[in-house]
């Protein structure tokens, strides 16, 4: 009834609950790619601050509450997005909302709880999704820990295709060779997708030459992965032991994640409850109780020797400054979680080694879905990562129908500058694509792109 | 300072308002007077003016409430310039001053004129006179904010700086769709009452310059004696269209989504029927034994109260003869103004029933020192931040109103006169009383204190702080300097 007054809609409608790092993270992106947003939140002051900032409404109030929803309009919303602090809470929004309206509802849930009943509660409530950002941070450090000489890895065509990045270090025999040169003398099943350079981020063509101290981020098969870092004189294994700081939830994950991998973990934790319950649910980590910024502490249990040390505390700050110290005391891997996005540039040129954003990952994973949602036409977003910052984004996407891509072989497609088609994964296996290739119906393809806002295949196209 | 983006936008006003005249332009086509000239050349040189200004964009559309407010505030200045010079080129308003005080009272929606015999000047220039209303009303920048995209979310700062009102609420969660929201409803009604006054067998032009000037809540009439000589019916029409201009919008937004539990049940919108209801019936009882019948009386009391409270300043009577009791309630009429979010001006009721509850909190205060209560309005809590600016804005307003009639005060006219044109020009009303009746008009000022009063037309349309921040020596120091 409302829509027809609305003069050329074209984004979807969005309810936001709640406006802390996620949420602000979800508006800032969600906002510059169009879409008509609502945040809802109890804090006046944050409404007022982020609707001075961005083109949206601000309603202060409840978000479970039946009213304050009706006031957002929540009968012509297209999506729900619960990310206040409490899981409770954001169920029964999306609980509320789903009884009014038929829009779509995803919420955040964080105890581990609940996390064994993800499938259970999403199925039940009829979310569109559940997410759990320190989970996926924990998954992310996981993967990398379990390629340490990788600083991030993702994961693509459900976990059978991995993108890698990688800083090229002094000496090596990459360091003067052409894009063009990898593929005769080390290996045709491999993808290089996007190299930062200085601050630029470049999708590089045949003739790119590397150069030592750039970042590169590159796609292959799992196994691919291994043999091309082992020839490139890189090591491969996965470490053996890790040392977190803090134990907050993202800590448990990890640590569960680690065990199951077969790698010790030993945890430091402040308080002395958390820690009785934390030996409880990890009984084959070693639980510290103490205070992880003590340099002392951190001596005696040995962070000159582990060969990796995850700082997990709540604090930015902290975990910045453990990851240098660390650096500086020990050849341990080190992986910094953070949580804010301030000072982005001090951060960025601080030398931290792998960074894991969990609202990002977040961010990522919904507005993945949203572009999905957005788009009716033949193809759908499955993943969505973004890199260097977002700077450039990978996108996987599902092609369901026929169109003005599929059956033609990719050299006599008229691509977009700055894009590069990374790998095909039909029934299953995985394609690096040559020029001859096509790509056919039923086919997920992966894109890297320094482009943003792709919804559909088609947009690849000039 | 982002001096670029605000350069870009006084190109864009430019533009705009070389669009706009076109209509003047075509109004002498139809009558065939030769003074369409003047509109055309100062057109052109708008137009050429504009696309100078926005041929380079600005590298980064980022902007805060400064620049909101110095953009809005220069915006206003120069499209009062550029629309006064047809005036003068025309010759029919050859003193500068003069002419300015013409424009700005018409894109204000002041509605103060300078002119004694309004009837001898072209078609032309009474459509462009009228039509300044039309565009003053809903604002400027609204326009430019529904038609030019705009990237990035920061141009609310704009919209807060021209919208009338203590706290700017959106329609719908972009900028860009609540101001085009806001155009169409404000166009709709427009139109309806072209109609309605068509029906009354009013003339075409007649019918278009009356619901300019009443949608703007401008009140330029285009006859000497106002709306006095139309039939009753007519009168009848402007009155309820009037006082429909003077509603929050949002009501007729909530009206359009069918909500009308809601619409009519805002806190602001109630007030401001009851006080007009009450001023009427003062005003109704007092002049009903020395008016020809009962029907003229209320017709007359009705007509008057809705021009003054809604700031609109068309007349039907000439109520400066009227009893002192009457003048005053018109007077206190003139301070209360119209609700937020209306194209009217004044102080706005809301201010005042947050300031009314402010008094009852502090009485109850004295009975109760340690009780807390929160100020409700629509039965929600109105922030101590708000509160607060209504304060401050009370002050500034008084403030500015007393320097005001001091300043006045050295022409050696009677207290009368000079406290009224202020109250009529800072409230954006039209006529005053005694030597600025509703028969009078203000040539009779010195230029002197003919710029005072446009400084206050201006800053009553602006609400005070847009237009005060030019005077902050920060906003100079930042324009004059660049990076």
């Amino acid at each position: 009834m409302s829509r027809s007054i609305h003069p050329n809609r074209k984004g979807l409608s969005i309810i936001i609950v709640g406006c802390g790092k996620v949420g602000s993270a979800l508006i800032e992106q969600l906002s510059r790619e169009g879409h008509d947003i609502t945040i809802i939140d109890k804090n006046p002051q944050k409404i007022q601050a982020l609707t001075n900032l961005y083109d949206i409404m601000g309603i202060v109030g409840n978000g479970a509450s039946y009213v304050v929803q009706m006031e957002a309009e929540i009968e012509n919303t297209d999506l729900i997005i619960a990310v206040t602090d409490s899981d409770e809470l954001n169920l029964l929004c999306c609980t509320v909302a789903k009884r009014v309206s038929n829009c779509a509802a995803i919420a955040r849930v964080r105890t581990p709880d609940y996390s064994e009943e993800v499938g259970y509660l999403r199925e039940k409530l009829g979310l569109a999704m559940i997410i759990n950002p320190d989970l996926e941070a924990a998954r992310e450090a996981a993967r990398i820990l379990y390629l340490p000489t990788a600083l991030e890895v993702n994961t693509f065509a459900h976990g059978q295709a991995e993108l890698v990045k990688f800083k090229l270090p002094d000496n090596n025999i990459l360091d003067g060779a052409s894009i063009a040169s990898i593929g005769k003398d080390i290996t045709t099943n491999l993808l290089i997708c996007a190299i930062e350079r200085e601050g630029n981020v470049f999708i590089p063509s045949g003739d790119f030459i590397l150069k030592k101290g750039d970042y590169i981020s590159f796609v292959a098969t799992r196994n691919e992965t291994r043999a091309f870092l082992k020839k490139i004189g890189f090591k491969t294994n996965q470490v053996k032991d890790t040392m977190i700081i803090g134990g907050g939830k993202a800590a448990f994950y990890l640590a569960k994640q680690l065990i199951s991998m077969g790698i010790s973990v030993k945890i430091i934790e402040r308080s002395k409850t958390r820690c009785e319950e934390l030996s409880i649910l990890l009984p084959k980590a070693i639980i510290i109780n103490g205070d992880g910024t003590d340099e002392e502490l951190l001596k005696e249990e040995g962070i000159a020797f582990c060969e990796s040390f995850v700082p997990l505390t709540g604090i930015d700050e902290e975990n910045i400054l453990l990851t240098l110290h660390a650096k500086r005391v020990s050849n341990a891997k080190v992986i910094t979680k953070i949580n804010r996005n301030t000072f982005m540039d001090v951060i960025s040129s601080l030398d931290l080694g792998s960074v894991v954003y969990p609202r990002y990952i977040t961010a990522e994973a919904i507005i993945a879905y949203v572009r999905a949602k957005k788009n009716s036409m033949n193809s759908d977003i499955e993943t969505l990562y973004h890199m260097f910052n977002s700077r450039a984004e990978a996108i996987e996407f599902r092609v369901d129908k026929a169109s003005s891509v599929t059956d033609i072989p990719i050299m006599n497609l008229a691509l977009k500058k700055n894009l590069l088609i990374s790998f095909i994964n039909r029934n299953g296996s995985i394609i690096i694509p040559s020029g001859q290739d096509c790509i056919k119906v039923g086919d997920t393809v992966m894109i890297v792109t320094t482009h943003s806002g792709f919804n559909d295949i088609q947009d690849i196209l000039k | 300072m982002n001096n670029s983006i605000i350069r870009y936008i006084l190109g864009q006003v430019l533009k705009m308002e070389a669009i706009l005249m076109f209509l003047p332009v075509i109004v002498a086509v139809i009558y065939r007077e030769e003074e369409g000239f003047a509109y055309l050349i100062t057109l052109l040189f708008c137009g050429a003016l504009g696309f100078a200004a926005t041929h380079k964009k600005p590298q980064n559309f980022i902007f805060y409430l400064k620049e909101g407010c110095i953009a809005t505030s220069l915006s206003w200045i120069v499209l009062s310039i550029f629309g006064s010079l047809p005036f003068i080129i025309t010759g029919e308003i050859p003193s500068v001053t003069d002419a300015l005080f013409e424009t700005i009272s018409g894109f204000t929606t002041t509605g103060a004129s300078i002119l004694s015999d309004v009837e001898s000047l072209s078609y032309c220039s009474i459509f462009w006179r009228s039509f300044t209303h039309w565009i003053g009303g809903m604002g400027v920048l609204v326009f430019l904010l529904a038609i030019i995209p705009l990237s990035g979310g920061s141009h609310i700062n704009l919209m807060r700086a021209e919208s009338p009102g203590p706290s700017v609420g959106k329609l719908v969660p972009k900028v860009r769709h609540t101001a085009r929201l806001l155009y169409l409803i404000y166009f709709g009604m427009t139109i309806l009452e072209v109609l309605l006054l068509l029906i009354g067998k009013m003339p075409v032009f007649d019918a278009l310059t009356t619901s300019f000037g009443t949608a703007g809540t401008g009140g330029f009439g285009i006859k000497n004696d106002s709306i006095a000589g139309y039939s009753s019916y007519i009168q009848w029409i402007v009155t309820v269209f009037m006082i429909l201009f003077g509603v929050n919008f949002n009501a007729y937004y909530l009206i359009l989504l069918r909500r009308f539990k809601k619409a009519f049940k805002i806190e602001e919108i109630r007030y401001y029927f009851l006080i007009i209801t009450a001023a009427v019936a003062i005003i109704f009882f007092d002049i009903c034994n020395t008016a020809a019948s009962a029907f003229t009386a209320l017709r007359d009391a009705s007509f008057q109260v809705a021009s003054i409270i809604t700031t609109t300043g068309f007349s039907t009577v000439d109520f400066n003869t009227w009893s002192q009791a009457s003048k005053t309630v018109l007077v206190l009429l003139m301070f209360i103004g119209a609700c937020a979010g209306s194209t009217g001006g004044g102080i706005k009721v809301s201010r005042f029933v947050v300031l009314f509850k402010t008094v009852i909190k502090e009485l109850n205060s004295y009975i109760h020192p340690k009780s807390i209560k929160k100020i409700k309005i629509d039965g929600k809590p109105v922030e101590h931040e708000v509160v607060r600016s209504i304060n401050v804005y009370f002050i500034t307003f008084m403030i500015i109103f007393t320097l005001s009639v001091f300043a006045l005060s050295f022409e050696g006219k009677d207290l009368v006169t000079n406290f009224t044109a202020v109250t009529a020009t800072i409230n954006n009303i039209g006529p005053g009383l005694e030597l600025v009746g509703p028969t009078q008009n203000f040539s009779i000022f010195t230029p002197f204190s003919k710029f005072i009063l446009m400084f206050d037309m201006l800053a009553g349309r602006l609400e005070l702080f847009p237009l005060l921040i030019l005077f902050h020596p920060a906003a100079w120091r930042d324009l004059v300097h660049k990076k």
